[in-house]
């Protein structure tokens, strides 16, 4: 007989605990989205393509061949213009108002007009004077407040040296450019291009002596002999004056290096390289450093644009040969000019079809492409790399304000091999904070996943098979009393904290470890064969049934703790003993001279038993409850006909309890792989490529532990942090799907109702 | 079925001897008392109300009752003249003399083949042909043959209970057992697997001697030859009578069976 109401009621309780359980599910399933959502979006601007804004349009009075230099400030608010007669007009890009004007003037004659011109960045300009004289000159803005508060902006021209035409210079035309770089006290050092061909250095160096008298040693040399009758077509010299690279019209590229710093120790010039930079049938156009002066890039007329770096080779022994290491994505037409920023590795070159280009060099990023709806014939960018002047052919000033707020990462930096200064191959790194100012950061995110793969697969390779032969043996072998007492304890294993577990490791274990590491290795030979031998004698004299009675069955591991702890005891004595023996010294020389093997002691194997005993815990408990929940009637099934309890624990309990033993690896491997603390202290933190157990490695999650909060916000690197983290959950949501899929398929298999 | 003049002769050899087996389960007892002497090669059957530990006793006979820590076991069972309670002897092999079909079938998670072949891969080394032969032997042996002979690597969990049962059956039967306790092997069956299985247990017979526990009196009437029923006496699992199968049930109805052997709910 039903009650309609009763059933109303279980209804109606039934349609509740659906809603309640549906919500809390929604819930999870939008925490877990809105956390990915909000990691992602910090991430997500590092591929935002960068954006540039004409901020201003200035026309000139002159003709553009007349203009031999211009640029804007800092703040993008004014500009400056020189032309060839000295006259240099500062402009307000706001209405293109004059604010100033001067004339300059030649150190030398008067009436000397500009011939040559070296843009050195941030407003500095070498200057080359018709009468031969040369002056290096800056153009800067400094911006003052009056009483109300109000700012001005007033130009600030100043000549930063000047110096006299030498004796024969005089005649004009002599000198077709000059490239002058101020040093200490009235020093310099200055290049000079010659009308024939020719090429010369003169460094003047000024030392003071103790009494403050200064002395100044001038070193001249000519260099036309290292050019063996090429011309030059374009040179650059480096920002400390000791490294000057030059192009020759035979597509060759030269590097000088010389240093008079030290009067006791002079170096007078010398062509370090000359290799063939020419692609055939190409003619190289220009060449500039990029920013920090150590690699340099060339274009030719044919827009290709390729980068160089000294490197080691297999064939150049331990010289420094310049390499091409990059060839970036071709400018419009010949390359006319390159000139680089002043923050970055970033270049911008142009092309003679008119186009000015923002390449980032490392990341092999195309940042920016400037197109005008006139002909470009002259670009600048300023010092602080956010705004962009450029002067078409009819002479109008384009100023763009430029949004470039990641130029370095690219998925070529991310997670391609990248040829850094300073290396010698392409390479995998991670090295957020550069060293020095000049050098940029490294940002491959490669090697944190490969350490983070590396950690836990150490750690799983000890923890999966201790604990779940641990389960096996405890759900199947143990008598039912004991297993009341290990299981707990086990359980509580997990509780113990992680900063514990990795300060243990660091201090405690890794000490131990280092001293009887062939102990550990020996033991993976003797330890079985001390354990399964002892094994054998008892069960050939039937010592275990007399010891513990006839009900002996569930504690064999009474007997077998001593064993195993004299095994081991004996292991890492006959290790100690067998040392000196086997590598003559100890397993560290050994390792090192031997096999060139570099051992840390703060190694994977650390890792591996420290990360692996918090994992072990998780593994443990999951695969002991789906093993012990395996029927009994399956294992008296097997049992019965015939088959030992080794054989039904193995062959039958084992593949029943698969799909718990593989939900409680993944869990426990998503354990491993977020772990945080652990690594952090049990390894040196390195983030180094190699399988060697015997480095450590660097994690994903102990590098934003260890970097985040040393990161700018909404930085580059904080960023990148970020990406790292998406990277992480997506790697743990993968690995949990996978988990999913595969304990359901296994379920399908073998359930039936 | 059984042939007429054979009924009730105990010439043969007795190859089980349960003497004064008991069974308890810490305080409370279960078995108390039981004597009996299985011939070789013949059919013995069991009867006995619900829960008068006719499955306990069947568990004695290859020592399954070991698995179970609560049981206590005292008394002894001899086979072919030797204790299997000894401690020498080993248990695993004695299992597989004494194979054993549950009342519910245990069934292992892999194919029907592997089932088939689980204990006979344990004792010998099989090469694929002689496995496919063994395995073809036994399953048509449980009548299950034809029913699987196209999806022998199908999950075995997928068969019907009925079919799970045969399963087991020729699982038992693979490993050629001296002795086969079977455990009300028919009680999830239909009439013509039941058919199947009480024509198989006779043809057994001749070669391997069977200890048959079932609920069903006409079916012990139609295959066994002894017959022993076990009684429940204060909760206490007795043996009430033993003897050839003809003379305990000759001539007498279902009830009368019945009252006479005291069960009171035995044999419904
Ligand atoms: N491990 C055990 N612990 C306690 N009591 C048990 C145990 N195993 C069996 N028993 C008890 O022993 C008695 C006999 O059980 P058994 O399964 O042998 O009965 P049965 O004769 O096979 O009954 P059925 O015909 O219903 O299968 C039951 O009362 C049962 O509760
Ligand atoms: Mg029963």
């Amino acid at each position: 007989m039903l009650d309609p109401s009763y059933l109303n009621r279980i209804r109606r309780r039934e349609r509740i605990a659906q809603r309640v359980i549906g919500l809390g599910g929604a819930f999870v399933v939008i925490c877990v989205l809105g956390i990915l959502f909000q990691i992602s979006w910090v991430a997500l601007p590092l591929f935002l393509e960068p954006d540039a804004e004409i901020r201003a349009r200035v026309p000139t009075s002159g003709e553009v061949d007349r203009v031999v230099a211009f640029g804007v400030g800092e703040y993008i608010e004014t500009a400056y213009v020189l032309t060839r007669d000295g006259a240099l007009r500062y402009v307000l890009l706001e209405d293109g108002k004059t604010i100033a004007e001067e004339r300059l003037a030649s150190p030398g004659a008067d009436d000397a007009s500009i011939v040559g011109v070296v843009r050195h960045g941030a407003g500095r300009y070498s200057l080359t004077w018709s009468d031969g004289s040369v002056s290096r000159e800056r153009f800067a803005f400094e911006s003052t407040f009056d009483d109300e508060g109000v700012r001005t902006i007033v130009p600030a021209t100043s000549r930063e040296l000047g110096l006299a035409p030498d004796e024969g210079d005089a005649e004009s035309g002599a000198i077709v450019e000059s490239t002058l770089l101020p040093a200490d006290e009235s020093g310099f050092t200055r290049i000079d291009r010659l009308a024939e061909g020719g090429l010369r250095l003169h460094v003047r160096a000024v030392s003071t002596s103790i009494f403050g008298d200064s002395e100044a040693t001038d070193h001249r040399f000519d260099l036309s002999a290292d050019l063996e009758d090429d011309r030059i077509e374009a040179l650059d010299l480096a920002t400390d004056g000791r490294e000057l690279v030059a192009i020759t019209d035979s597509g060759d590229l030269l590097r000088w290096e010389w240093d008079f710093s030290d009067s006791d120790d002079i170096r007078e010039p010398v062509l370090v390289d000359r290799v063939r930079a020419a692609e055939p049938g190409a003619r190289l156009t220009a060449v500039s450093y990029v920013f920090g002066d150590e690699s340099l890039v060339v274009g030719d007329d044919q827009g290709r644009l390729s980068r160089w770096l000294p490197a080691r080779s297999e064939t150049s022994g331990n010289r420094r040969e310049l390499t091409r290491i990059q060839t970036l994505d071709p400018q419009d037409g010949s390359v006319v000019q390159l000139s680089p920023t002043q923050r970055d590795k970033s270049i911008v070159s142009l092309g003679a079809g008119g186009t000015a280009i923002l390449d980032h060099t490392t990341a092999e990023r195309r940042l920016l492409e400037f197109d005008a709806d006139s002909r470009l014939v002259h670009a600048s960018i300023n010092a602080r790399s956010d705004a962009l002047a450029a002067l078409d052919e009819r002479g109008t000033i384009l100023v763009w304000e430029l949004d470039v707020p990641h130029p370095e990462v690219s998925m070529k930096t991310l997670f391609g091999e990248v040829w850094y200064e300073g290396y010698d191959e392409p390479q995998f790194r991670w090295e957020s904070s550069a060293a020095t100012q000049d050098s940029e950061p490294k940002i491959s995110l490669v090697p944190l996943l490969f350490g983070t793969l590396k950690g836990t697969l150490y750690a799983m390779l000890f923890a999966v098979p201790v604990a779940v032969l641990g389960a096996l043996y405890t759900s199947q072998f143990l008598s039912p009393r004991m297993r009341g007492i290990v299981k707990p304890l086990i359980e509580i294993m997990a509780a113990i904290p992680s900063v514990v577990i990795g300060f243990l490791a660091a201090h405690w274990f890794a000490p131990i470890l280092q001293q009887s590491m062939t102990g550990l290795f020996l033991s993976f030979a003797l330890f079985p064969v001390i354990v399964l031998g002892v094994v054998a004698v008892w069960d050939r004299y039937g010592a275990a049934g007399r010891v513990l009675g006839k009900r002996r069955e569930g504690f064999e591991f009474l007997l077998l703790a001593p064993v195993i702890g004299l095994a081991m005891w004996l292991c890492v004595k006959v290790g100690d003993f067998a040392e000196p023996i086997i590598f003559g010294s100890d397993l560290q020389t050994f390792l090192f001279e031997g096999l060139g093997v570099v051992y840390d002691p703060r190694n994977s194997i650390v890792i591996a038993f420290a990360l692996g005993f918090a994992v072990v815990p998780i593994i443990f408990t999951i695969a002991e409850d789906s093993l012990s929940n395996v029927p009994r009637s399956l294992s008296a099934g097997s049992l019965a006909l015939g088959a030992s309890r080794w054989q039904t624990a193995w062959r039958v309990i084992l593949p029943a309890g698969a799909p718990g033993i593989f939900a409680a690896t993944m869990i426990g491997l998503g354990r491993a792989i977020g772990e945080t603390m652990i690594v952090l202290m049990a390894t040196g933190n390195t983030a180094i490529m190699d399988w060697s157990p015997f480095n450590g490695m660097r994690t994903i999650s102990a590098n934003i532990a260890t970097e985040a909060p040393e990161a700018p916000h909404l930085g580059s690197l904080y960023r990148v942090l970020f990406l790292s983290a998406v990277i992480l959950f997506v790697m743990t949501f993968i690995l949990n799907t996978i988990a999913e899929i595969v304990r359901h398929r296994i379920r399908r298999k073998y359930a039936r109702f | 079925m059984v042939d007429a003049t054979t009924c009730g002769t105990t010439d043969a050899r007795t190859i089980l001897h349960v003497r004064g087996l008991a069974v308890s389960a810490g305080p409370r007892a279960l078995l108390r008392d039981i004597d009996l002497a299985i011939p070789e090669r013949r059919v013995f059957g069991i009867i006995g109300p619900s829960g008068a530990g006719k499955s306990t006793l069947l568990r004695c006979l290859n020592r399954l009752v070991d698995l179970d820590e609560s049981l206590h076991v005292s008394g002894d069972v001899e086979l072919d003249g030797r204790s299997i309670f000894a401690p020498d002897v080993d248990v695993d092999t004695l299992r597989a003399r004494v194979g054993i079909l549950f009342q519910q079938p245990a069934i292992f998670p892999v194919s029907i083949e592997k089932n088939v072949l689980f204990g006979a891969r344990h004792l010998r080394r099989l090469d694929r042909r002689a496995a496919a032969d063994l395995a073809e032997r036994a399953l048509r042996d449980a009548a299950l043959w034809d029913e699987v002979k196209d999806r022998l690597d199908a999950p075995a969990v997928k068969l019907s209970v009925g079919q799970q049962q045969r399963l087991c059956l020729a699982r038992a039967l693979a490993l050629d057992p001296e002795v086969l306790l079977m455990d009300e092997p028919t009680s999830a069956l239909d009439v013509q697997s039941t058919d199947a299985i009480e024509r198989l247990i006779v043809r057994l017979a001749p070669r391997c001697t069977i200890v048959l526990v079932t609920h069903d009196i006409d079916q012990a009437r139609r295959v066994t030859d002894r017959l022993a029923c076990l009684g429940l006496r204060d909760g206490v699992g007795r043996l009430v009578q033993c003897g050839p199968c003809c003379e305990l049930l000759d001539g007498r109805t279902n009830a009368e069976v019945a009252e006479r052997l005291g069960g009171g709910s035995c044999c419904d």
